[in-house]
Order: structure tokens, then C-alpha cells, then sequence
């Protein structure tokens, strides 16, 4: 079973369309949501949640219809909104418990379980403060914490470390990876950030003004592109005549090196070959490998200024 | 938190979960104590109590006067009467609805924990009349809560406590009941109008609009008209509308030169009308709620 499906799930508002014909299927681990502001990541996510209908298509998420059996699928589920969703004048404790309780947790068990998951993000000294006397940091904290508090099978997370300074993203991303990959919790986490996907996902989920560029495991964005880099020291386009001569794909990647096709053995010889008659240096040669980045050039402008890396 | 030392607290923490989870009872029993200790502002800081806290004790300032003249004056003295008593703290029943149901709903909308609420085992439906249950079981305290003071305070001023008791017992049906609608018909009015903006300031007014306009032009139009059609113009007015259900419940006439009375309409239509601000303002709430953005 998938952890999540979705077949040709559509949600458009009036003169927009927030999401397209999406059909996909997501294994578990820690999947990235990946796309520029505005392309469908965290419609998507409220879909899936059930805090928006769907305009058509289907999904369900843990074998959970999302309309149908939305009240039980809510049981297992936890959500980390973008924006600021915590009351400033009670405490994480109180709230949390609160929120354990709301998802069903007797009592006992919803305090029990807000003290082990404020320190399991950090909170434990600060637990009986106001959340408005937090730091954004401790708030992001604070919100990951109502999501984990009833065990979920699985956590939405958008956009987590928004706000957050750098050493704050450090830490958020590791508690992230730790709460997946530890307690094998699923996380779907949505990120306008290639860097922060890279660092902690498994698979990814690429979206481009709300129809899917790209779905797969995260070594496939990353994998081998059938051609090489190489870069010479000197004469550069009686290297590039050289190598054409001898049958071989030559291109620019824009910069000093060429990109060289087919990356087999021959061209590997042709290229030692060349530099040898030439007598040229050989700066740099390996094997190009697709970058994530690559997905945006491909699909939106490049000047695209939403794709920070 | 930012040091070295937090990062080995983490290891303490997470655990999975296998215990019991509860039902939908328990849930929306758990968002309803939420709520009505929110309308007291339990648990928050002392200003969020000022407000719901005087207004309720305001309510039974005359039900505590006539338990202490009761106790202090030897003749039979009733100076407030249960069948009177919303006449008297009709303002005060509006400013506590005007005060607390804004906050209840504006609330989570404002700081954005709506979205958490959503996504928890409850529909928006169950959020919005659970919600709505609270803010009515709230104003409780400010309508059943004066009637009982008041019920022993009157027993106490008479000279007779066991008889008056005996003779009064008929009364409590119709002090609960006018209770219960009045504080039911004043939540989902409140709450009708507190659900349309998460903006406090323009939904407060707007509950005052709707107890005071009408009660004001009400009562213009029955005393211009002198009775007759236009007597029925009071059934829009809540205000009017408390008091002459109440009144029809414990079988009292108004007083002779009250609206009520120079509009002489048969006491069940108020009553009646109770029962309809109650459900229209409810529908009005469920309605918003499910559309309402996150």
C-alpha cells in the first residue's frame, strides 16, 4: 500500500488553478515536496488533509479515502502549518496537551506524552512559558511538537524551517531526519529549498505551477547523465576539434569545461589521447550527474528567483 | 536552547505511542471544557478574566441584594421577582455575549490555530456547536446562576421559608427553562454574528446592533402605534423577545405600560420566536464554519 495516492486530483479557485490532473503514487520514508512559491505544495498538503475539497480526482493517504474516512485517517496524521498557528498568552504545555487531547488521548497519557515530545524538540526547559515570550525558533518548535504529540503515522511539514536563522534550520532539519528515520514516522515536507531536501529526503515530489514536474526516489534526480565533464588546461578549441574529430559529442556547460557524449571507455581514451597530442593539462574529468536544480531550468524561467540554493 | 548540551536532551524524548485513543465524545467534550474555561479566560492571564468574571457576578448583584435584604429585613419584602429579573440584566446578558463570543470563535482564526483544530478527529460542523455549546453553557452562569440565588434569596425574605418553598417549588421548571432559552437564543445570536469576521472590534458592535437597535425601534413603533399589527414587530427584537418569553413562562403579565403590553400578542409567540433566533443563528454558524478558509 502506498502512503499516499492520488489520481487526477484537481483543486482550481476562481481564475486560478492551484492544482492539475496530479496522479501519483509515494512510498514512505521522508518525501520532499519541492517547488517554487505558488506551485500547488501546500494545496496539496491541505488536500490531502482534508482542509480543502478537491475541485475532482481522488486520493487517499494510508489507504484512508480523503473524504470518506477523513475522521479516522485524522487520527494518524500530524500537520505543521506555514504560517503562525499557536495562541501567544497560554503555555506549550497547555496547548500541546490540548491538542493530544483533541486528537483523542485520555488525559494522563496527552500530558505524559507532551512532556516527552517538548524535549524531544528541545522545549522542556521552557515548557511552562508563554508561547508568545518564544523565539521563532522555539515556536517552530512548538508547532512541530503538536504534530508529533498523538504519534502520528504520518507528519505533514510546511515549509518548517521558514524563518528560521541558520543554526536554527540546522537543528530543525536534524530533529526532521531524526524523527523519521528514528521512529519511523513518514514525513511529507514541503520546501521551496533544494539544499534542505537534498539534505534530508529520501524522495521527491517535484511540482511547477501546480501540475507534477518529476516524482521519484532522490538518487534518480541526482543520477548520471550519460555524459562527462572534462576541462583541459590550454588550447580549448583545438581540444573540442580533437575530440570531434575522433567521433565524440562536444558541448559547452557554459563554462570552461565541455560536456563530452557517450561517457564510455572510448571517449575516456579519446580524451587522454587528446590531451596527450595536444599536450594539454587535464584539469577535470567526471562524469556529469543531474543536479536538482536542473528541474527548474527546465521547467520555469531561469531567472526564477523562488528557487533559492 | 541553541547550545550543544540541548541537543543530547533530544535523546530522552520521543517514543511511539500504543495506548488508548478515545472517541468523538471525549474529543468534543475536550474542546468544550477548552472553550468555556477560554470564556472565562481560565488559565490565561488576568486581564481575559476581568470581563466574563464581573459581568457574571453583575448579573446576580440584584439576586444577592434581595438574598441579603431577605436576611436582614424581618418583614416579607420581594423586591426582585424571577419572572422580572432579565428585565433587569438584559444589558448585562448582551455584554457578556458581545464580549466573549468574538473571542471564542475570532480567536483561533486570528492566531491561525484553526488549521490545527480542522485537522484533528472533528468535523467543522462539531467545531462550530461545540463551540457554540460552550458560549450558552457559559451564559448559564449569568441567567440560571442569578435565578437560583434570587429563588432562595426570596425564600429567606419570606415569613414563612418552608411554605414559600413549597408554594415556589412550581416556579423552578419555568426558571430553568427561561434560563436555558434565553442563554441559548443569546449564544447563537452572538455567535451568528461573531463567526462572520475574525476582526473583534466590528463583531462586538455588531452583537450590540443586534440587542439594542431593535429594541429601540421596537418599542418606537408599538408606542407610535398603540398596539394593533404592529405589535409584532417585537418579535424581532431580542431583547423584548427574553422578556416576554419569560414572562409567558411563568405565566406573568407585563407591566401596563410597557411595549409588551400595549402590543398585547399571545406570550407563546415570544417564546416562539426564541426558538427561532435560536435556530437560525445556529444554522448561520454551521453554515459559515463550513467554508471558512485555513
Amino acid at each position: 500500500m502506498a502512503l499516499i495516492e492520488t489520481a487526477g486530483l484537481t483543486k482550481r479557485y476562481p481564475g486560478v488553478i492551484a492544482l492539475e490532473d496530479l496522479t501519483i503514487a509515494i512510498e514512505g520514508g521522508i518525501v520532499g515536496l519541492v517547488g517554487a512559491n505558488g506551485a500547488g505544495k501546500s494545496t496539496l498538503i491541505k488536500l490531502l488533509l482534508g482542509l480543502v475539497e478537491p475541485t475532482h480526482g481522488t486520493a487517499s493517504v494510508l489507504g484512508y479515502d480523503i473524504i470518506r474516512e477523513r475522521a479516522e485517517l485524522r487520527r494518524f496524521v500530524g500537520y505543521m502549518p506555514e504560517h503562525e498557528c499557536l495562541p501567544p498568552d497560554v503555555s506549550a504545555t497547555e496547548f500541546v496537551t490540548h491538542m493530544a487531547r483533541l486528537s483523542g488521548l485520555p488525559r494522563s497519557a496527552a500530558r505524559e506524552r507532551t512532556a516527552d515530545v517538548l524535549r524531544h524538540v528541545g522545549l522542556f526547559e521552557e515548557r511552562y512559558r508563554p508561547i508568545g515570550t518564544y523565539s521563532t525558533g522555539m515556536r517552530q518548535r512548538a508547532k512541530l511538537a503538536q504534530a508529533l504529540v498523538h504519534d502520528p503515522q504520518l507528519l505533514f511539514l510546511d515549509e518548517p524551517t521558514n524563518g528560521l536563522d541558520p543554526e536554527g534550520r540546522e537543528e530543525m532539519l536534524d530533529l526532521i531526519r531524526r524523527t523519521g528515520k528514528e521512529f519511523g514516522i513518514a514525513i511529507l515536507m514541503a520546501s521551496h529549498l533544494l539544499g534542505e531536501i537534498e539534505r534530508v529526503c529520501d524522495s521527491l515530489v517535484v511540482l511547477d505551477a501546480g501540475r507534477l514536474v518529476e516524482a521519484g526516489p532522490l538518487h534518480s534526480f541526482t543520477s548520471a547523465t550519460g555524459r562527462l565533464i572534462v576541462e583541459f588546461d590550454g588550447d580549448r578549441d583545438a581540444a573540442a576539434a580533437a575530440l570531434r574529430a575522433r567521433g565524440l559529442g562536444v558541448a559547452s556547460d557554459g563554462s570552461a569545461a565541455f560536456l563530452i557524449e557517450p561517457a564510455d571507455d572510448l571517449a575516456l581514451d579519446a580524451i587522454r589521447d587528446v590531451a596527450a597530442e595536444l599536450g594539454l593539462g587535464l584539469v577535470r574529468l567526471e562524469p556529469a550527474r543531474r543536479q536538482l536544480e536542473d528541474l527548474f531550468r527546465r521547467s520555469s524561467e531561469p531567472s526564477s528567483e523562488a528557487v533559492h540554493v | 536552547m541553541s547550545d550543544r548540551a540541548a541537543s543530547s536532551i533530544y535523546d530522552l524524548g520521543y517514543a511511539r505511542y500504543t495506548g488508548a485513543r478515545l472517541g468523538r465524545q471525549a474529543i468534543l467534550a475536550e474542546l468544550f471544557r477548552y472553550s468555556l474555561r477560554g470564556i472565562f479566560g481560565l488559565g490565561r492571564g488576568l486581564g481575559s478574566k476581568v470581563a466574563p468574571m464581573g459581568l457574571v457576578v453583575l448579573a446576580a448583584v440584584p439576586a444577592f441584594a434581595q438574598l441579603a435584604i431577605g436576611a436582614l429585613v424581618p418583614r416579607e419584602v420581594e423586591v426582585f421577582r424571577a419572572e422580572e429579573y432579565y428585565g433587569y440584566i438584559q444589558v448585562v446578558i448582551a455584554l457578556f455575549v458581545a464580549a466573549a463570543a468574538p473571542e471564542l470563535y475570532a480567536r483561533d482564526r486570528r492566531t491561525g490555530a484553526l488549521a490545527l483544530y480542522l485537522v484533528r478527529p472533528l468535523s467543522r460542523e462539531a467545531y462550530a456547536l461545540t463551540k457554540l455549546a460552550a458560549l450558552a453553557a457559559a451564559l448559564l452562569a449569568a441567567t440560571l446562576g442569578p435565578q437560583l440565588v434570587l429563588f432562595v434569596g426570596n425564600a429567606l425574605a419570606s415569613n414563612d421559608t418552608a411554605r414559600y418553598l413549597s408554594h415556589e417549588a412550581d416556579t423552578l421548571p419555568a426558571v430553568a427553562a427561561s434560563a436555558v432559552l434565553i442563554a441559548v437564543m443569546s449564544a447563537a445570536l452572538g455567535a451568528a454574528i461573531a463567526v462572520q469576521s475574525p476582526r473583534r472590534a466590528y463583531t462586538t458592535v455588531g452583537i450590540f446592533a443586534a440587542f439594542f437597535l431593535p429594541w429601540g425601534v421596537a418599542s418606537a413603533v408599538v408606542e407610535a402605534a398603540g398596539g394593533g399589527g404592529a405589535g409584532y414587530v417585537l418579535l424581532g427584537s431580542p431583547f423584548h423577545v427574553i422578556r416576554g418569553s419569560t414572562l409567558w413562562m411563568f405565566g406573568a403579565e407585563p407591566q401596563p405600560t410597557s411595549p409588551l403590553a400595549t402590543a398585547d400578542l399571545y406570550g407563546g409567540l415570544y417564546a416562539l420566536a426564541a426558538v427561532v433566533f435560536a435556530a437560525v443563528g445556529t444554522y448561520l454558524v454551521v453554515r459559515r464554519y463550513r467554508e471558512v478558509a485555513v
